[in-house]
């Protein structure tokens, strides 16, 4: 039984490398079949928000190496109901599939993994 | 399941102190590293909310990063070396580092 | 107990330091390290090319021999080394670049190892920020 993951993204997209690279980590993870999860938090919401333009930073599509998590295996997808609200976005539609969780959700998500990586 | 979460940001500059205690279950505990340590300042609303926390989740605070800041430890932490940092991590059953 | 350790730090922070301690504490405990993995800026930890003034900490150094004398799998993460500039000879050469500034014991592999060490070892512990 393989050992499970949660991966809890919290920099805003364009903030540097650390978005990008917490997703290679769910995305190499998903290429071995590993069971993962994937968490939004605080500023990492900001990746989930759609129409965003990155060639404008001459940056890559994030968005849509998001949305090939589910290709790789990798759907259970989170994020935190207070970051989305903290930030205005809690009407917001977002960019991708993903469960929102309260505070509390959230510890027992956390709970649920064997393994977490917070980035 | 219970977590060690381990923070080494100073918890005035930064959220992660903030949001690592809304995420905190009743049996985790926390390791103060680095500039963490800073929270267990006394007279801070930071050490008040480690204070408020249930007893049952232990914190605890690297004892070189207190010694190097010159900070004291107050009763709600446990100060601890290396060795004791390794077997804290063998007793929780994952460690989660806020990076 | 087995561990994982991977570190996304680079030298000048003392996450790095905090890590390299760490893990002498492991062995020194009786546990093992299963494998190092270097991410993000962890990469540069590992660079063969940091200067350390004489009467100051050489954590690039100390980490080398840490891994050199305990025989240890060291794992650099090739694409957050590429494109941090942290090359061995062999990547120098294959994209042209004028200089390596990584070399043995580290090894450049894929986040496949880290994800293979997550599973060989009963606790993954990371290090990094600050």
């Amino acid at each position: 039984m393989s050992k499970s993951l949660l991966i809890i993204s919290r920099q805003a997209p364009w903030a540097g490398p650390s978005a990008r690279e917490a997703l290679d980590i769910a995305l190499a993870g998903g290429a071995f079949d590993l069971p993962l999860g994937l968490l939004f938090l605080d500023d990492g919401v900001f990746q989930l928000l759609p129409e965003q333009q990155p060639s404008a930073l001459q940056q890559k599509d994030l968005t849509a190496n998001l949305q090939a998590l589910p290709m790789f295996g990798v759907e259970a997808l989170y994020v935190a109901s207070r970051s989305l609200s903290e930030r205005g976005l809690s009407e917001q539609p977002l960019a991708l599939p993903v469960e929102q969780l309260d505070d509390s959700a959230l510890s027992l998500l956390v709970d649920r993994y064997d393994q977490v990586i917070t980035i | 399941m219970a977590t060690l979460h381990l923070l080494s940001h100073s918890p005035f500059s930064d959220s992660r102190f903030a949001s690592c205690l809304r995420l905190l279950g009743p049996q985790d505990g926390l390791l103060l590293s680095g500039d963490a340590v800073y929270a267990l300042q006394p007279g801070t609303a930071q050490l008040q909310a480690l204070q408020l926390m249930p007893d049952s989740i232990a914190v605890y605070a690297l004892d070189e990063d207190l010694q190097a800041r010159h900070l004291p430890v107050p009763e709600r932490a446990l100060a601890v070396d290396y060795p004791a940092f390794v077997e804290l991590c063998a007793t929780y059953a994952k460690v989660n580092s806020w990076l | 107990m087995k561990f994982a350790i991977a570190l996304f730090a680079p030298a000048h922070l003392p996450s790095s330091r905090r890590a390299l301690r760490f893990a002498e504490a492991v062995l020194a405990g009786g546990h093992e390290i299963v494998r190092l993995f270097f991410y993000q800026d962890g990469v540069h930890s590992a660079s063969s090319n940091a200067v350390s003034a004489q009467d100051e900490l050489d954590l690039p150094a100390e980490w080398r021999t840490f891994v050199e004398q305990q025989k240890l799998d060291a794992v650099v993460c090739i694409a957050a080394a590429l494109r941090r500039g942290v090359l061995n000879a062999e990547e120098a050469q294959r994209y042209q670049k004028p200089a390596a500034n990584l070399a043995a014991p580290w090894e450049l592999s894929g986040l496949g190892q880290l994800h293979e060490a997550n599973q060989l070892a009963d606790r993954l512990i990371c290090f990094g920020g600050h």
